[in-house]
């Protein structure tokens, strides 16, 4: 087995060193009715690698990819450029085959990483700190609206409708095992009104509310003005917590923080990581300083070591589960640390002037596509940055332009109850990104046609 | 036989400082060409727009690819060398799996693209799904959570389910060995169940009198591992489950530790309910500097109704995503999993195949009581007897000398190897926990055993001074973490 | 390490010094000694009612974390500020400039120990 150093000679000096004779006999502990005979299990024959390859490369072929398709889907998950240079970073072994860095001396290149990290997030979303990273956005979300109890003693948890479904049931699926009312704000949405109806939220606000969570751009994609939210927050002592899908539109328009959030929380898996149908992304958790010591998952800070070099460590460990066990601030234990390095990886090479043409590209596609529709189409009105609701005749209309558009290579779309399952079937999310050539707008346009 | 001069591998040569991406004074070059459309955006979207830069200084390529690089190099990974730490399984990492899941097929598809042209990918994960039923035993399988810890929710979110569909409500006592992982009480907490505490016996593994003193009709389950964190496995396991179900309650296994038994013995044929499998531990996925992790879930059929959702489900001739079931305990992500980290798992398993893979766990065990063996004399085993895969040792004989854990450890990185854990499990004091994995050879054991035997000989020599100055070696030397907590500073200010 | 003639103390190493019925509550020598360098002290709210034996704050190490308890039962009328930028001083001053907070008394107590008993508690 070419994973495995030993030979049988080695094994068998080694249990000979231990006065042995087999290896089964290291497995004397175990009792003899729950051990199984080597090859007992229903698994496939043992591949080469020429095998494994052949086996994956044969899979990933039946899958229609981004690589060479257009793609106009998001809901949470975006195709934006990854450079090169950030899958040979993380690829890596000192940073792919590194453990947590529980021994700062011998890590400090995550360390320091991650501090760049946090710093480039602290500053990209407007807040003052971030962790070093959740699994993704929806847990994210549901962790801060955990954090937000704590924090104000209160349990109470308003949640604006126009989040993101996926973040709203699994925050409501979490705070469900917990003693607390999650109140969810309907808004009510159809033909061009997807959006937040921000006077709706802040009716729900109470005096035992906890936090309001909105999305911004919400999960429509439209784009608002949180001043009055924060007011009510201010007034009903809660948090206004933020959540976001792609972070690129920070980079063009104004961020949580500005907006005044408390507690910021999303994706960061448009910083240069592949979709992956799903997985491994990016989960980002930042707040004001303020509220810090409730803030769950790790944190790396910066000291000194003893020959006074600045160096970095892993701190404010004291909330978390190793060691605070039951009374913890999160269970999270592992995170996405190589996930945190290839967005460290892609916003150094991006900039600031890099990330707003990403910006800029990714909502100018939105445009040019929204400046161009038909009128047997409509769109949701508002401020959007790179995602929006389409609305068709009916079902049919959209099924047929979907079929057009994919034989053209183009994915057009995301049906909207695919997600939510409470919207109508008529309706599509689409999301634009750089990656949106103009030829992919042409084809856009053209599929359209059959929807009459 | 090594030449003994390349024997320790403490850090040689050429080491860079680099400064933070912050602190390089140059004005940002636009490093990046992009695609796109680069048309007018709306007035509606302008009155939004953002006032002041976000401040991210950029950096051109080569400078970017030299800053990271640097850093990489002060880093320790399994590619460089050893990495012994016990209840982490730091496996060597193949790099076909890191080949395979970068083919744009399975790297650059959306989660919700049509299911007819995502087959290929719906079709390993289901595979996987299946795998890893048939390895541990318990036959439904979610590939959903995101980590171990995540894991550990939603399978007591699962049998919570179960309790309260039985009209058993009252059960919310979760039972936890004072040797377990931390993630334990704090999952138990945050699905709203009580943790209890069980003291561990003398042998370090479950008091079978102290598990029946505190099961009770309000006992939801017992979250046990199995080895257990002492590296010992539970041999009255069958009892223990039987005491468990007795009572009313479900078993619940932390599958950290699979890796000592995969391929040779299944914790669903012993009793357990429900088992989480860190894919990152056992299936080899690269832990990547604290994750991405994978936290797949086995449970028998009482559980399976409550799987979450999506499940991958295999309907005949093709593959699809199930979003909704009525017994479910809904998403607990917003996708089906951490599909990249899974489809690296799939790869180390075939690898190994259903002829291979109980050499996984058999080279494991070897590979610890080889250890075991060498060091016993020297340093003071808690526990007697044989370990599975991760021997426990303490500081005690070094202690008298004025040598702690900490010491040994720090000692450690200037020989060339990543220390072991320390400080764990909490049952004993000053542990070191030692878990070599199957995937290294006799000649680093030897390596690691000689210097944890030199480490010893200069305790009792009284050659410590050394020992209270490691690291001397590495990039920085022992940092101020009182500092750290004291004055948190998490994010750079310009001066 | 000290242990003062003037206070209280309780088997959870907290010490108290009663003057009429204002009571001064922090952590004992022993209990500072033991817990390492303080980084954190998380202070109860000025008006917060807490019963003898409430956990009413929490001192944080770099690698633990200890709830504090209340020796006598009250109503936190004051606390040491000055922790919250310089929790050493819990470390350096647990007697002194390392209190926690004063209560009002309201009745209350748990068993408490004479300096005697407490360094007879911590030698047993």
């Amino acid at each position: 087995m070419r994973f495995l150093p030993h030979t049988e000679t080695d094994r068998r000096a080694m249990l000979e060193t231990m006065g042995l004779a087999t290896v089964r006999d290291l497995f004397a502990d175990v009792p003899a009715e729950f051990q199984m005979d080597a090859g007992s299990l229903e698994l496939a024959d043992a591949l080469s690698e020429a095998g494994i390859v052949r086996k994956f490369t044969r899979a990933s072929q039946k899958n229609r990819n981004a690589s060479n398709s257009a793609y106009f889907l998001g809901g949470g998950t975006y195709h934006h450029f990854v450079p090169a240079v950030v899958d040979y970073v993380i690829s890596r072994g000192e940073f792919l085959t590194a453990y947590t860095p529980y021994q700062p001396e011998i890590s400090q290149g995550t360390l320091q990483a991650l501090f760049e990290f946090q710093t480039m997030i602290a500053r990209l979303t407007g807040m003052d700190v971030s962790n070093a990273s959740m699994y993704e956005a929806a847990t994210a979300t549901a962790e801060a609206a955990l954090m937000a109890r704590r924090v104000t003693r209160k349990s109470r948890v308003v949640m604006a409708g126009s989040v993101n479904p996926r973040y709203r049931s699994v925050t409501a699926n979490y705070l469900s095992r917990l003693e607390g009312e999650y109140v969810e704000v309907g808004m009510g949405q159809s033909g061009t009104n997807f959006g937040t109806d921000l006077e709706k939220v802040i009716d729900a606000i109470d005096a035992t509310t906890a936090c309001v969570i909105v999305q911004y751009p919400d999960f429509y994609g439209s784009v608002y003005d949180l001043a009055p939210l924060r007011a009510a927050c201010d007034a009903a002592k809660c948090l206004m917590v933020v959540a976001f899908s792609d972070i690129s539109a920070f980079a063009l328009i104004e961020s949580p923080g500005a907006m005044g959030a408390d507690i910021a929380v999303g994706s960061g898996q448009s910083l240069g990581i592949p979709m992956g149908f799903g997985g491994p992304h990016l989960g980002l958790f930042t707040c004001k300083q303020k509220y810090l010591r409730q803030m769950p998952g790790r944190v790396c800070g910066m000291t000194s070591d003893v020959n006074g070099k600045r160096g970095f460590v892993l701190t404010l460990s004291t909330r978390e589960q190793h060691i605070r066990r039951e009374k913890a601030t999160s269970n999270i234990c592992s995170n996405q640390g190589l996930m945190c390095t290839a967005a460290a990886t892609y916003m150094t090479l991006m900039g600031d002037a890099g990330l707003a043409r990403v910006a800029r590209h990714s909502a100018a596609a939105l445009q040019s596509l929204l400046s161009q529709l038909p009128a047997h189409v409509s769109a949701a009105n508002g401020a959007r940055y790179n995602e929006t609701v389409l609305s068709f005749t009916d079902k049919s209309a959209r099924e047929r332009f979907l079929a057009a558009a994919r034989t053209q290579d183009i994915f057009a779309g995301i049906p909207l109850e695919q997600i939510d399952p409470a919207a109508a079937n008529n309706h599509l999310l689409v999301a634009t990104t750089e990656m949106v050539e103009p030829t992919d707008i042409t084809g856009f346009l053209a599929a359209l046609e059959v929807a009459k | 036989m090594i030449n003994p001069d390349y024997k320790y591998s403490g850090t040689n040569g050429i080491q860079h400082e680099e400064p933070l991406l912050f602190e390089h004074a140059h004005e940002a070059p636009e490093s990046i060409s992009l695609p796109g459309v680069d048309g007018p955006l709306s007035d509606a979207l302008l009155a939004f727009a953002r006032k002041t830069p976000a401040n991210i200084p950029g950096l051109s390529e080569p400078e970017t690819v030299r800053h990271f690089v640097r850093l990489s190099q002060w880093n320790h990974g399994i590619e460089t060398g050893f990495y012994p730490l016990g209840s982490c399984t730091m496996k060597y990492n193949p790099r076909v799996n890191e080949q395979v899941v970068r083919l744009p097929g399975l790297a650059h598809i959306h989660p919700d693209q049509p299911e007819d042209t995502a087959q290929g990918a719906l079709e390993l994960l289901y595979e996987t799904q299946q795998w890893l039923g048939e390895i541990s035993g318990l036959p439904y399988v979610t590939l959903q959570p995101a980590a171990g810890a995540h894991g550990e929710l939603v399978g007591l979110m699962m049998i919570k389910a179960y309790l309260d569909a039985r009209g058993e409500s009252n059960r919310r006592k979760v039972l936890v060995p004072d040797s377990a992982h931390g993630t334990n009480p704090a999952s138990a907490a945050l699905c709203g169940m009580q943790t209890v505490e069980l003291k561990s016996g003398a042998d370090g593994r479950i008091d079978l009198d102290e598990l029946k003193a505190h099961l009770d009709e309000n006992t939801a389950a017992l979250m046990m591992t199995n080895p257990n964190t002492a590296g010992a496995f539970e041999s009255d396991i069958k009892e223990i489950c039987q005491l468990v179900h007795d009572a009313g309650g479900m078993v619940y296994g932390d599958g950290a530790n699979l890796n000592a038994l995969v391929g040779v013995a299944r914790p669903g044929d012993m009793g357990i309910d429900c088992l989480h499998i860190n894919v990152h531990k056992t299936f080899s996925t690269p832990h990547g500097g604290g994750g991405p992790g994978g936290g797949p879930v086995a449970v028998n059929e009482a559980l399976a109704p409550y799987l979450p959702v999506p499940r991958i489900v295999n309907n005949g001739d093709s593959y699809a995503l199930v979003h909704s079931d009525e017994n479910s305990i809904g998403p607990v992500l917003g996708s089906a999993g951490q599909i990249g980290v899974l489809l690296r798992a799939n790869a180390y398993i075939s690898a190994f195949g259903r002829q291979h893979l109980h050499q996984i766990a058999e080279d494991a065990v070897l590979n610890a009581n080889y250890v075991l063996h060498r060091l016993k004399d020297r340093y003071h085993v808690p526990f007697e007897g044989l370990c599975k895969h991760e021997c426990l040792l303490t500081d005690e004989l070094q202690h008298s000398h004025g040598v702690k854990t900490l010491d040994i450890a720090k000692r450690l990185i200037d020989l060339g190897f990543h220390p072991m854990t320390v400080y764990f499990p909490l049952i004993v004091h000053g542990a070191m926990l030692i878990e070599p994995t199957e995937t290294e050879s006799r000649e680093t054991l030897d390596a690691f055993c000689d210097a944890m035997l030199e480490i010893a000989d200069q305790c009792e020599a009284g050659d410590t001074e050394m020992l209270h100055e490691a690291p001397v070696k590495p990039f920085r030397r022992r940092l101020d973490e009182t500092q750290a907590a004291r004055n948190p500073v998490l994010t750079w200010k310009e001066q | 390490m000290t242990i003062p003639a003037d206070l209280k103390y309780t088997k959870d190493h907290e010490w108290v010094r009663i003057e009429g019925d204002i009571a001064t509550f922090g952590i004992s020598d022993h209990a500072q000694e033991a817990l390492g360098d303080i980084v954190f002290v998380e202070l109860p709210e000025i008006g917060r009612t807490i019963d003898a034996g409430e956990a009413y704050a929490v001192v944080e190490s770099v690698k633990a974390v200890s709830d504090v308890y209340a020796p006598v039962a009250g109503e936190v009328i004051e606390v040491n500020e000055e922790l919250e930028g310089e929790p050493e001083k819990v470390n350096s001053d647990a007697y002194g400039a390392g209190w926690i907070a004063k209560v009002k008394m309201s009745g209350e107590t748990l068993e408490l120990m004479s300096d005697d008993e407490y360094t007879t508690f911590l030698e047993e």
